[in-house]
């Protein structure tokens, strides 16, 4: 018994070191109940079966109820109940569907009279050894005596060390409550009901209101965990109304200073242009002025001169004064003829000049004005994002923008009215030598076809097994560029046909193209080649030739070689697997591998972090083969030179491997990180040749890596 | 001939056993590891051997390479052998490292007192694969070799001189006469594994023979790896998969 209250109430066991404390699972097999002696096992049992009978939901059988009620009955005289009724309604009660009842049955035996149970206990220890209680498989006798000397140690304990372990909850111990008033919302004993202070109370059994009280909490509980959800979602939209108010505020910011800026800027350059005129101005009259001064000084000299060359000549003779005096009389004359300019040139006061201020002003004013949003961008039509009825349209803004709402205006472009005569589009041209294509798409290009601008092109794809057949098998729509990648399946072959669209109608079909989607297609691309290498006309070979352009013309380019004499692919811009071969030969040096479109063309291939190959040096007779990537190579060495080279590109693993096709011999794999899309790379090192094949699946043996 | 299961344990969903037997070619029990993959429960599977170095029993490849995952994956048989006969008490078999227990260099030996027990290639190449194939799920046309140090050598020697009847027994030599059908050798070298620093490893050699006869070879120098398990453990996948892209074609 105590050994239940402890497992009940926690108890710290060690207070009684001298027990011999047996983990009581109230759930545990029936093994587990060998440990105890009969009579306890016996009471644990009808425990345990009560509440196995409770958990599985009244699956308990009749034979169980029938065991119970019979255990109950012993029970009821093992403890010497007074009340025979209480616990055995208890025990009843159990076998109804119900949960959290279980905790019932222990906290009903905890209120019995701690003394009254040891004397129990002892009394009918020894009448039930003699019993064959039928409960298979118990311990041996020598250990159930054991545990009855512990269980008999126990009267030795102090009463009140007992009594600690006992819940009061009401005042009576005896008797527990068995109906509800639901007036004073208390449990009560039904014949308190008879007493004054419920006398007038409704009063309901105690289970139906431990049923309306588990509901209501459950109920409770449904808008708790409804309210859980809605406080989170609220949680998150906060936080992205949050992030959008910085966001905004970025964009506010931004434009603010730009267009504030952009004022002073305005203010800065006029107030400079000002001080620019003033001070001209300033140095124009100050020469002017200069100038009179210089001419005014000019004039008192000779003015002077004269003065003096008279009065000299007021000292001579008679005859010489006479002849003196005419010369001087004419010179005179001449001189004070000549005009005196007296009149001030420049004036000291500056104009008053008003500035232009109105290109401010206007800025001043714009600064309050929203700029107007830059048209969105229609995304191309989404395969089956169309209905007989509807369609669905996306599309895409700049970030830069500040948008209140879209405004989507649409018109049919077929069946238009007979008045407006615009002809249809000329049919496309697909660049057929463009084309670049993988296991699972290809990128088409075309040039447009006409003059005037069109409003989209259909791309439409037909299988090639039934060229006769013209159903296209699909087709994509509203296409605003001259470029499309589409998705196909793997190893197939398609027809591809492109029209052009106005209001007009649709153009008639380009000539068509054929793709094979076997492998990965890609040509050597023209604008990245080196000036010394020449591209076959299939763009599949490459050549470099004895002869070469002088060194001085090759001028910095960002997208074609100028040092490193190679050439890039065209490889479409797809994840996945690409495999291709190069032929080679074994006299030649040679790299060959891959590089991210922008990689340094100045620099060889494998000399940077943007490019990784093979490399073959052929000298003195002597094959060395290097793995480059940033400089390093790996120690290798082959015994037998390849005379083809198989490249698995393989963007999901982040692998580049190579291969000896002949031998099928794999010789080197790179560990990459393609953070964007790579371009086959080859460069030759002296005059030969490369041939690229490509467009062909990979060999058993590549797929090992 | 009987089998006498001394271990098993489960590992990457297949079994990973050690079996003891009497060998007719060494006079003695000797104890081989077994590995068989998951795919062993349902079908024939391929047979690769591994060669251990010397000083070493069954036990060293099994417990410390961490091959399992690559050989299930790639559904192989496994079989490492002991690496010479044990307990026949020859004077003189254990005063060295390199010779004697431990040390049976793969070659049968030719005189006394050791031609009565030392055969280890004959064990090798005839007699384990003959209890292997008569006792295990395995497909008998489908077999590889591999190995590390002594063992790498031992397997070198047993592909190169089967099939073809050579006197010689140093593999860069047999590589110089072999006329036999493709290979495809893989070699991976330790750079810092002091044997090759002290020279007593002489991959150039072997590599010359094999370039000028046309015999296709990868050879990795590995940097910063040693000669111990920790190395074969680094590279011991790649191995594998060398083998499966044969085995399972």
């Amino acid at each position: 018994v105590e050994e239940e209250s402890g497992q009940e109430l926690g108890l710290d066991r060690s207070t009684a070191k001298d027990f011999h404390f047996y983990h009581m699972d109230l759930h545990d097999s029936e093994d587990r109940l060998q440990l105890f002696p009969e009579e306890n096992t016996r009471m644990r049992k009808e425990v345990v079966q009560a509440e196995m009978a409770n958990e599985s939901r009244g699956a308990g059988d009749g034979k169980a109820q029938r065991d119970l009620q019979e255990e109950v009955d012993e029970l009821v005289h093992l403890y010497g109940l007074e009340d025979d009724h209480e616990l055995g309604d208890e025990f009843v009660d159990e076998n109804m569907p119900r949960t959290g009842v279980s905790e019932y049955p222990p906290y009903v035996m905890k209120r019995r009279d701690p003394a009254r149970e040891q004397r129990d206990w002892r009394l009918s220890g020894e009448t039930v050894e003699a019993e064959d209680l039928g409960f298979g498989g118990w311990g041996s006798a020598g250990q159930c005596q054991d545990l009855r000397e512990a269980y008999r140690y126990t009267p030795g304990r102090a009463s009140e060390e007992y009594e600690c372990y006992v819940i009061p909850e009401e005042e009576d111990e005896e008797e527990a409550a068995d109906v509800f008033c639901v007036t004073c919302k208390t449990p009560i004993r039904a014949f308190q009901k008879v007493f004054d202070e419920h006398k007038e109370h409704e009063v309901i059994p105690l289970n139906e209101a431990l049923e309306s009280a588990k509901d209501e909490i459950h109920k409770n509980m449904y808008k708790l965990e409804k309210q859980i959800i809605e406080m989170e979602n609220f949680a998150n939209h906060l936080e992205e109304v949050f992030i959008t108010v910085e966001e905004n505020f970025g964009k506010q910011e931004q434009n603010f200073e730009s267009h504030y800026n952009e004022i002073l800027e305005t203010l800065a350059q006029k107030y400079e242009e000002k001080i620019q005129a003033l001070g001209e101005k300033k140095k124009e009259k100050l020469e002017a002025l200069y100038g009179q001064l210089v001419n005014c000084g000019e004039n008192l000299d000779t003015c002077k001169e004269l003065m003096e060359t008279i009065e000299e000549m007021c000292h001579e003779e008679k005859v010489d004064f006479i002849k003196d005096a005419v010369a001087m009389a004419d010179r005179l004359g001449k001189f004070l003829k000549a005009k005196t300019d007296v009149e001030i040139s420049a004036q000291p006061e500056f104009e008053d000049q008003t500035l232009d201020f109105s290109d401010v002003e206007q800025l001043m004013g714009s600064i309050n004005t929203i700029p107007a949003p830059s048209a969105p961008v229609i995304n191309p039509q989404a395969p089956n994002s169309a209905t007989g009825s509807s369609v669905r349209v996306c599309w895409s803004l700049y970030s830069d923008d500040t948008v209140e709402s879209y405004q989507l205006s649409y018109r049919p472009v077929q069946d238009s009215s007979p008045g407006k005569d615009q002809a249809a589009p000329s049919p496309p041209i697909i660049k057929t030598k463009e084309i670049r294509s993988c296991e699972e798409a290809v990128l088409i290009c075309w040039e447009s076809g006409n003059l005037n601008p069109v409003d989209s092109y259909t791309v439409e794809l037909t299988q090639a097994e039934s060229p006769e057949a013209s159903d296209v098998t699909e087709s994509v729509v509203g296409i605003p560029t001259c470029e499309s990648l589409v998705q196909l399946q793997p190893g197939r072959s398609y027809i591809i046909y492109v029209r052009a669209l106005n209001t007009g109608g649709p153009s008639v079909r380009s000539e068509p193209a054929a793709v094979h989607t076997i492998g990965s297609y890609f040509r050597l691309n023209k604008d990245t080649c080196h000036p010394w290498l020449i591209i076959s006309e299939d763009g599949l070979s490459v050549v470099r030739s004895e002869r070469r352009i002088p060194a001085r013309d090759l001028s910095s380019s960002d997208t074609r070689f100028t040092r490193c004499v190679a050439v890039m692919g065209n490889l479409i811009p797809v994840r996945g697997h690409h495999y291709w071969e190069v032929e080679v030969d074994e006299h030649l040096d040679y790299t060959v591998g891959v590089a991210f479109e922008d990689v340094t063309k100045q620099e060889d291939l494998g000399a940077n972090c943007l490019s990784w190959c093979m490399r073959h040096t052929f000298a003195s007779s002597r094959h060395k083969y290097e793995f480059l990537h940033n400089r390093t190579t790996p120690d290798i060495r082959i015994t037998v030179p390849p005379k083809k080279i198989g490249i698995l590109l393989d963007y999901e693993n982040s692998k580049l491997s190579f291969f000896n096709v002949d031998l099928s011999q794999h010789l080197y794999t790179f560990s990459c990180q393609l953070h964007e899309f790579v371009h086959p790379c080859f460069s030759l090192e002296n005059p030969g040749c490369l041939k690229v094949h490509n467009g062909i699946s990979m060999p058993k043996h590549v797929t090992f890596y | 001939m009987a089998l006498k299961q001394i271990s098993s344990n489960k590992c990457f969903g297949g079994l990973q056993k050690v079996f003891e037997h009497d060998s007719v070619e060494l006079n003695c029990k000797m104890k081989f590891a077994v590995y068989l993959p998951p795919k062993a429960e349902t079908e024939k599977c391929p047979a690769l051997y591994w060669l251990s170095g010397l000083t070493c029993t069954e036990q060293n490849f099994i417990s410390k390479s961490g091959y399992h995952q690559a050989a299930s994956e790639h559904g192989l048989v496994v079989i490492a052998p002991d690496t010479s006969p044990r307990g026949c008490n020859i004077k003189g078999e254990d005063e060295s490292w390199d010779f004697g227990t431990g040390a049976g260099f793969y070659v049968d030996a030719t005189e006394d007192p050791w031609k009565t027990n030392y055969r280890m290639y004959s064990y090798v190449t005839e007699e384990l694969p003959q209890l292997i194939n008569a006792n295990f799920p395995v497909d008998p046309q489908r077999m590889s070799v591999f190995g590390h140090s002594m063992g790498g050598h031992g397997a070198l020697i047993c592909a190169l001189k089967n099939p073809g009847k050579y006197k010689a027994y140093d593999a860069t030599n047999l590589v110089k006469s072999y006329r036999g059908s493709q290979l495809d050798i893989l070699i991976d070298q330790g750079k810092d594994d002091q044997f090759l620093l002290d020279g007593q490893l002489l991959p150039d050699d072997f590599i010359a023979a094999c370039t000028e006869k046309k015999i296709p070879v990868v050879f990795r120098l590995q940097e910063g790896y040693d000669h111990s398990y920790y190395f074969i453990a680094t590279f011991i996948t790649d191995h594998i998969r060398h083998h499966a892209k044969y085995l399972n074609a």
